[in-house]
């Protein structure tokens, strides 16, 4: 299809997930994972990673501490579709069931040099008080099929318009991604 | 420790008990003093500088001394104690004479308290001391501070007395001083101190407030007497004054005040504010700003023009609740059936394009009637009279004009007063002349409107007065008009005083003007006495020299003189006719203008009077007032002198007025001619009569719908009307007086209101007839330039013209308002061609494009995103495009643009045969167009495709979870558990396993023993072994004898190809094998798409295959058999069955016994018909003969199949017929969900059909039917043999999943694909038409799922035709695919099955009893006799044989070719002649169906090919495309032989069927020869 040689650029990512405010959890991991474009491919490193679980904090930041690192190479031959990483946030819940605490998506920063990522996150909701009531009681939480949705405009949108009571996303915390 | 302190404490208790009394009288004693804080603050606290905080710091600072001293001291006994008292001396810091005294204090002290204290050493000695840094106590320390009693000390408390009294005398300086040393005693004073000290921070509060109040000074309160405030508050405030500011004061020093208004630039009407208000303001700024920065150069207030409009622009809007309700009544109309069905259809031309006129007729409103009575003839006057005035009132021309004479008189005077250096005298006269030559001109033009409006308000009221003497001598009132004369007070003396002033201006400019013409005159004589007196004395001079000629000159020179003589005249008395001048002037204004005082008068008209009732009008009225009501009226549009429509007939209002409120919509194609409307009224039941026509104007290109005007046309009709009532008719005189005198004649005249605009398309673009349409030549000039034409005048004809009016009228070039006329102006006048008069929506667009259109067109990378980004198909999924063009291959656009370029070409290669090729493209572009209508509809997200989500448990799932926990954890009878559907999303290749489980096959056709020449000898040898057998018999005797019982008959296996990827079984043997084995077939979507969409239009099929696994002997020589086997194994192609992935996706699992589709000549095989005896059918047996599979197939995963879009659709239906539908529907899946009913379905165009529309007699091709005249039956196979030879495409494939289309029967036969309704469709409209009673039966059958098949009725039983095959069952087969029945559908009726059982085989098909058949039409709602969708007849063409021929060619040469491909490894050598037998085979086969013909053929075949080992067989298809037939011939695995000496033989035969229906036979076979 081409010449021996396509010309691409490269776009190196090193960075951790470093921490995450989760004010009423605790004892979550994080997984992650890089939604990008059809011009895009990764060249070197990991694309998904799980975390360990982390306990918060003594003091009085109540931190949820990872610093798990991410460190990912893409090439590239057309910067629609920049990559984002999309991370994804679980923990037990009171009856330790796995249950998913927060999704969230940032685009891989634009310029190079050191950045620090805060991202709002937030889970589904349940489509009524009942559901609400059983998913708890279940610990089956309503979860997105794919945690890529997330960084992904047009399944939203279409959720949005055809699902009557899924409320906006609530926002409950943030994780804190570093790149270097 | 603690126990033990605790115990010391309770033992000295009982001792301490008086001292603590003492101890707090002391304290209370000793407050004023005040204690000092802790050591370390005590010394950082030295930054007050205040003398009284100086001397408390000292104070402080010495106790603190004290106290730390004290701290240190602390330890001190104990240590004496311990016999160490000289390191502690060194420790403190006190000088040593302190340190003495402290020394001894404790030893007085220790004295005193001896006996405790020995009791606590005796503890301490046990303890060792723990290390303590200095200046921090110890714990001993701590514990000695709060525990330890003192004694009271006789000359402490003293001292504490002494020292209070002290501190009570304030004197702060020497106390200071004299406070020292005491501190310093007070600090050796033991622990005293100490104890107290929670008590101290107290005191030394205390001693704080003591001290504040020494230096409050007390002073008499401030006084300001009034003079004193009143001066301040001059000072401070300002109170702008409300008198008015010279102007001088506003402007900069020596600057005249300059009018811009009169220098002629536009300044725009101030806001309204009143004079004080202004003068405060002015005054204010002037104080507040001295430069004087915002007052204009006239010395008024800078000020922006006055923003209120003096008329709302809003309309109306009616408040009465009614009128509302009426206008927002809502109509709704039936939707109109668009003519272009089918724009791709290949016959329809393209129609010419619409254009629409509308045009809204309002109302009608007479201006006279022959029912007018005399009162409606002066209130029609009347009312005109009032709206001219109203008309003049609002232009109020006068107030204008006479504005106007006021700026010119200023702007004459400021020129003459001004000395403009910069102008020369000359140009300034010349302006003054100017001026006052339009000064003229504007008060003439100003009287006469003057006049004007003074004697329309005089005949206002004059007919008022008549009306209402009129009214008075009648005694009713017809009309409800009322006239009110408002007074408008003004001030008398202000008025005279204006009325007078400008009485005396026009005096003195009359004057002016008057010794002006004077001068002028004057001057005008004097030249002319110049020259008379020159002539004169020439002529004397003539006179002398010819005297012969003196008689005429004396008359000529008495002639001469005589003008001038009067010119000369009229001198003296013009200059000073001031009083005659006066005099004009008054008399003029008298006439004119009102008179000073007198009040203005403002006639208001209104309808608020009230009319007599009938009963109290007299019988004239009443007659008159009945024939009013008898009569309506209607108009009538005309369009090019063509009635195109009607407004309804409307009754006459009393106030003869009529509503109409109708717009009419005229479609037209060409632009119009002519437009008129024509008036018609009726009298009771008489014929309309024409009353006027009125011809409307064409609009403008620029008029739209919604934006043009209602204008009033005016009519008038020449009809002579004479009434026996009160009405005055119409072209007769009458008369208001009584004599008769002063007679009118008054004609029917009106106005019809009305506006005609051009109507706006869906998409915005105006619905006008294009230019060129516009056969006038300078019309179309004119409309051309339509940007200019717009500016809103309508009537626009002349540039030149519309630029010398405005010259003439002297438009304010520097009114806003008139800015685009003036700008039009200019560039007409300029000669420029053309400015436009818009702007740009995204002017910065230019900006933003990064790249130009070009560039954008030419690159390629470029080109390719935009693809991608519109999906089309062969971008969709591209993945990394490359960054630079010459990356990019021109190939990837290849295929892209070749279709492209195809779509309206045709190419046939692929083909073969054109027909079909037109029909595909026209499925592509079917296609395309749906696709796109459901576009949007595809991306449809529901919740379920992105969240997980727990159902809600209703009572039923609790029910049955609760069971489930009583539940035994290993049931003996476990049920199957439902998979687990996965979304299409996220899935890979790979991920997709399709599962095909071969149960086991019924009747696999046995191998026949070859006759004897066939047999080797080799093979016979064991075959021969055990001949007499009791042998089922054949058809062909001969066979018997050969047939051994113990041989094995067939050793089948079953082979499964799906993608090009093959499994098979292993080898079973007999004809009823049974495999069980599950084959595993990996599965992968198109281009790694596994979305639904693309999932469902996967074209590929599952082949399973049946073959027999036959074993040759190969070994040559008989003397090697003991030491060697040598066996060929070769595999016979016995049958398959096809399943289509779509089908399986759908169904999500497949089961059940299928008959294989064996081909009609199998040559070495035969049925054993009399093997299966006992399945004991024996009536059905001869329809169901033939080879059956089980088979279970499923997807593993289970994919959820993608839901139809459930929308809908619109409909040319009755809608009462679709809610009855609808209600039917959900009728029946309440009580059967699973059973199929149908109603309504889609057809070709996206619209809903009630489905009976479809059944229809249509006829079969006339060459089916005379085949056999007589034979009913016969004919009716040959019809169904026909419909299943026409291609089976499913829907689902060509549309996407997106829905079911219905094509109709001619449609189907032109697209020549559909899928199970279309044939079914066709097969029963053919049996219809046949006489036969036949159904629709809608329900399930395997394997296709829900599909339709034809229900007919025969003598005595029901027949079940699956319309893809052609086969037919008997109600009761037990092999017949339908397995449940929902509905069946005839042409006048639906019947819904509720029988209990939906299998046909259980359920009696009277569709005549409601208990088992519920029926859609029945008493209730009755068939409303719909018209069929479909043809009224079909038409055939005859097939082209010699096209079919050509294609048999074709597809012969294609196969070969095929084959040979297959063989890549080994020769392939056709056998010519074998060939060619079998070309002439196959039209018999052809001829009949493939029946009976076995035996014949093989008896033919020996006789020819005697001497090879023959296998094939012919296959038989629809022909559809040459790729299936290729599949066909591929997968019987025919060129798999690879014995070096195989040869091979192929032949095509196409029959062609009418309407170019092609059947397909194929002949393959191998031959190896014998030797």
């Amino acid at each position: 299809m081409t010449t021996a040689s396509p010309s691409v650029f490269l776009l190196m990512v090193n960075g951790q997930v470093e921490s995450a405010q989760f004010p009423e959890y605790d004892d979550l991991y994080c997984k992650y994972c890089f939604v990008y474009g059809q011009d895009w491919a990764p060249t070197a490193g990991l694309e998904e990673g799980i975390s360990q679980i982390t306990s918060k904090s003594q003091d009085v930041r109540q931190a949820l501490v990872w610093n798990f690192p991410i460190d990912v190479t893409f090439k590239s031959t057309n910067p629609y579709g920049w990559p984002q990483i999309v991370l994804s946030v679980y923990g037990p819940d009171v009856f330790g069931n796995d249950v998913v605490r927060g999704y969230g998506a940032v685009h891989v920063p634009f310029s190079p040099g050191r950045h620090k990522r805060t991202i709002p996150m937030f889970v589904p909701e349940s489509t009524s008080k009942l559901q609400k009531f059983t998913s708890w009681f279940m610990g089956r939480r309503p979860e997105y099929t794919d945690p890529k949705v997330v960084a992904q405009g047009e399944g939203r949108e279409g959720a949005v318009f055809s699902i009557h009571g899924l409320t906006p996303p609530r926002p409950l915390a943030s994780v804190r991604i570093k790149e270097t | 420790m603690v126990s033990e302190k605790s115990h010391l404490g309770n033992q000295q208790e009982p001792v301490q008990e008086e001292p603590k009394t003492y101890l707090l009288s002391m304290t209370a004693r000793r407050g004023p003093r005040s204690l000092p804080p802790i050591p370390s603050t005590s010394r950082t606290g030295f930054a007050e500088f205040s003398m009284r905080g100086r001397m408390r710091e000292k104070l402080q600072a010495a106790r603190s001394k004290a106290e730390s001293a004290l701290l240190q001291e602390m330890p001190t006994p104990r240590p004496r104690r311990l016999r160490s008292p000289s390191k502690k001396e060194l420790e403190t810091e006190f000088g040593t004479e302190p340190g003495k005294k402290v020394e001894s204090t404790q030893q007085e002290i220790d004295s005193q308290s001896h006996s405790r204290v020995k009791f606590r050493d005796s503890a301490r000695k046990i303890k060792p001391k723990p290390q303590v840094p200095p200046g921090f106590p110890s714990a001993e320390e701590a514990y000695n501070f709060f525990t330890f009693n003192f004694d009271p000390e006789p000359e402490d408390s003293e001292k504490k007395t002494k020292a209070s009294h002290r501190e009570g005398t304030n004197q702060e300086e020497e106390e200071g001083e004299e406070e020292e040393p005491p501190a310093q005693g007070g600090g050796k004073e033991t622990d005293e101190e100490e104890l107290l000290n929670g008590d101290d921070a107290e005191d030394f509060l205390l001693g704080l407030d003591h001290m504040v109040d020494d230096f409050i000074a007390v002073r008499p309160a401030d006084y300001e007497s009034i003079h004193d405030r009143l001066q301040m508050e001059r000072e401070m405030l300002f109170i702008p004054s409300r008198q008015a500011v010279p102007t001088y004061k506003k402007l900069p020093e020596n600057v005249q005040p300059r009018f811009l208004e009169d220098e002629g630039l536009y300044t725009g009407v101030r806001p309204e504010v009143s004079r004080t208000n202004q003068n405060i303001m002015e005054n204010r700024l002037l104080v507040q700003d001295p430069e004087r920065r915002w007052f204009g150069d006239d010395g008024r207030i800078l000020a922006l023009p006055n923003p209120i409009k003096p008329f709302p622009s809003r309309p109306p809007v009616e408040t009465q609740e009614l009128s509302i309700k009426g206008e927002l009544e809502t109509m709704y109309k039936k939707a109109v059936k668009y003519v272009h069905s089918s724009q791709h259809m290949i016959r329809s031309g393209d129609p010419p394009g619409n254009f629409q006129l509308d045009i809204d007729i309002s109302g009608l409103l007479f201006t006279h009637h022959p029912c007018f009575s005399r009162e409606h003839v002066l209130a029609a006057k009347l009312a005109q009279l009032y709206d001219q005035y109203l008309a003049r009132h609002q232009r109020n021309k006068a107030k204008f004009l006479t504005d106007k004479l006021q700026a010119l008189r200023n702007a004459v005077q400021t020129g003459l007063d001004s000395e403009k250096p910069h102008q020369s005298p000359d140009t300034i006269q010349k302006t003054i002349n100017d001026y006052k030559s339009e000064i003229r001109q504007t008060r003439k033009l100003r009287d006469a409107e003057q006049e004007k409006d003074r004697t329309l308000l005089k005949t206002i009221i004059k007919v008022w007065k008549e009306m209402k003497s009129l009214r008075e001598f009648q005694r009713f009132t017809n009309t409800p008009l009322k006239l009110v004369l408002r007074k408008e007070k003004v001030d008398q003396k202000a008025d005279e005083e204006a009325y007078e002033a400008e009485i005396q201006v026009e005096i003195s400019e009359l004057l002016e003007e008057h010794t002006e013409e004077y001068a002028q005159k004057m001057e005008e004589y004097r030249t002319s006495l110049q020259q008379w007196k020159a002539w004169r004395k020439a002529q004397k001079a003539k006179k002398k020299k010819r005297k012969q000629a003196a008689e005429e000159h004396p008359y000529d020179e008495t002639e001469e003189p005589y003008p001038e003589e009067d010119l000369v005249k009229p001198i003296p008395p013009e200059p000073t006719d001031r009083a005659v001048i006066e005099q004009e002037v008054r008399e003029r204004a008298t006439q004119s203008r009102r008179r000073p005082g007198e009040p203005m008068l403002v006639p208001e008209l209104s309808l608020a009077g009230s009319i007599t009732p009938n009963n109290q009008c007299p019988r004239a009225e009443v007659l008159r007032r009945e024939d009013v009501k008898k009569r309506s009226l209607y108009l009538k549009v005309l369009f090019n002198n063509k009635e195109v429509s009607r407004t309804v007939t409307r009754p006459l209002g009393a106030d003869f007025r009529v509503h109409f409120g109708q717009i009419f919509n005229l479609q037209i194609v060409n632009w119009p001619e002519s437009l008129a409307l024509q008036v018609y009224e009726t009298i009771g039941h008489s014929g309309p009569t024409l009353l006027a026509e009125v011809f409307l104007p064409i609009p403008e290109t620029t008029v739209f719908t919604g934006r043009a005007p209602i204008e009033e046309m005016e009519f008038s009709s020449n009809q002579h009307v004479t009434l026996d009532h009160e009405g005055v008719g119409s072209g007769v005189p009458f008369s208001f007086e009584a004599d008769g005198s002063n007679q009118l004649i008054l004609m029917t005249s009106g106005k019809v209101s009305h506006s005609v605009a051009w109507a706006i398309g869906e998409n915005g673009i105006p619905l006008i007839p294009p230019l060129s349409q516009q056969n006038i030549g300078f019309r179309s000039a004119l409309k051309r330039a339509d940007a200019i034409s717009s500016i809103g005048t309508s009537g626009l004809t002349d540039m030149k013209k519309l630029a010398k009016w405005a010259a003439e009228s002297k438009l304010d070039p520097n009114d806003p308002n008139n800015a685009p006329l003036m700008q039009l102006i200019s560039v007409a006048t300029s000669g420029e061609s053309y400015v436009p008069d818009f702007f740009r929506l995204e002017q910065l667009q230019q900006e933003f494009n990064f790249v130009s259109d070009q560039e954008l067109n030419r690159s390629k990378r470029f080109r390719l995103l935009l693809l991608r980004s519109q999906e089309v198909p062969e971008f969709r999924n591209y993945k990394q495009i490359p960054v630079y063009d010459r990356e990019i291959m021109e190939k990837v656009f290849q295929d892209y643009e070749k279709r492209l370029r195809d779509r309206n070409v045709i190419e046939t290669k692929e083909h073969i045969d054109t027909h079909r090729a037109i029909v595909a493209k026209y499925l592509q572009q079917v296609r395309e167009s749906v696709i796109n209508r459901f576009l949007i509809a595809k991306q449809y997200f529901l919740l379920a495709d992105m969240i997980v989500e727990e159902e809600v448990p209703n009572i039923s799932i609790l029910g049955l979870s609760l069971f489930k926990l009583a539940e035994q954890k290993r049931p003996l009878r476990p049920r199957r558990k439902g998979r687990k559907k996965v979304t299409a999303q996220n899935l890979s290749d790979g991920d997709i396993k399709l599962l095909v489980n071969i149960v086991r096959a019924y009747d696999i056709p046995v191998r026949k023993p070859a006759v004897s020449k066939f047999q080797q000898p080799s093979r016979s040898s064991r075959m021969f072994s055990e001949k007499h057998a009791a042998s089922p018999s054949t058809h062909s005797p001969n066979h018997n004898a050969d047939y051994p019982l113990g041989q094995v008959l067939v050793r089948p296996f079953v082979e499964v190809s799906f993608q090009r990827t093959v499994c098979h079984t292993t080898t079973a043997e007999g004809p009823n094998p049974s495999w069980n084995e599950e084959l595993e077939l990996p599965f992968r979507a198109p281009n790694g798409d596994y979305s639904t969409a693309s999932l469902q239009s996967v074209k590929d099929v599952v082949f399973i295959n049946i073959f027999d696994e036959v074993l040759h002997d190969v070994l040559e020589d008989d003397r090697e058999r003991g030491s060697g086997i040598h066996t060929r194994i070769e595999r016979h192609w016995l049958g398959c069955v096809k399943i289509p992935f779509s089908t399986i996706y759908f169904q999500a699992r497949i089961d059940g016994t299928f008959k294989i589709d064996i081909p009609p000549v199998l040559l070495g095989y035969s049925k054993e018909r009399n093997m299966i005896l006992e399945r004991g059918f024996d009536s059905v047996r001869n329809l169901s003969e033939g080879s059956y599979i089980t088979l279970f197939i499923t997807i593993e995963p289970q994919l959820v199949p993608g839901e139809s879009v459930q929308e809908k659709f619109e409909s040319q239906e009755d809608e009462k017929l679709l809610q009855a539908s609808e209600k039917f529907q959900a009728e029946c899946a309440f009580k059967f969900p699973n059973r199929q009913c149908l109603t309504t379905v889609i057809d070709i165009n996206g619209k809903t059909v009630f489905i009976t529309r479809y059944l229809k007699p249509l006829n079969p091709p006339e060459e089916l039917l005379s085949v056999y005249p007589n034979n009913l039956q016969a004919t009716a196979e040959l019809v169904a043999r026909y419909v299943s030879l026409i291609p089976f495409l499913p829907d689902t494939v060509s549309f996407a999943g997106i829905c079911d289309l219905w094509s109709t029967s001619d449609q189907f036969l032109d697209l020549l694909a559909g899928d199970e309704e279309e044939h079914a469709v066709l097969l029963c409209n053919y049996f219809l038409s046949l006489g036969k009673k036949a159904w629709l039966v809608m329900g399930n059958a395997i394997p296709e799922g829900p599909t339709a098949y034809v229900l007919t009725w025969e003598q005595g039983h029901y027949l079940i035709w699956n319309p893809c095959s052609g086969h037919f069952y008997g109600q009761f087969d037990t092999f017949c695919p339908l397995k449940n029945v929902g509905c069946l559908i005839g042409p006048d009726n639906i019947w819904f099955n509720i029988q209990r059982y939906d299998s046909p085989l259980r359920i009696n098909f009277d569709v005549t009893k409601p208990k088992l058949w519920k029926s859609f039409f029945s008493r209730s709602l009755p068939y409303p006799g719909l018209s069929s969708v479909q043809p009224e007849e079909l038409i055939y063409q005859r097939s082209d044989k010699a096209a079919a021929a050509e294609l048999q060619d074709r597809l012969e040469k294609i196969l070969k070719e095929k084959i040979m491909d297959w063989r890549p490894r080994h020769l392939t050598r056709w056998n010519r002649y074998c060939t060619s037998t079998l070309r002439h085979f196959l039209p018999l086969l052809e001829k009949s169906q493939g029946d009976d013909v076995e035996d014949d053929h093989r008896a033919e075949l020996l006789k020819q090919l005697g001497d090879y080992r023959f296998s094939g067989f012919p296959l038989h298809m629809p022909y559809s495309e040459v790729k299936p037939l290729i599949d066909a011939v591929y997968s019987t695995g025919v060129h798999n032989i690879d014995v070096p000496n195989v040869e091979f033989a192929l032949a095509v035969y196409i029959h062609p069927y009418p309407k170019n229906v092609l059947s397909v036979w194929i002949y393959v076979a191998s031959l190896i020869r014998n030797r």
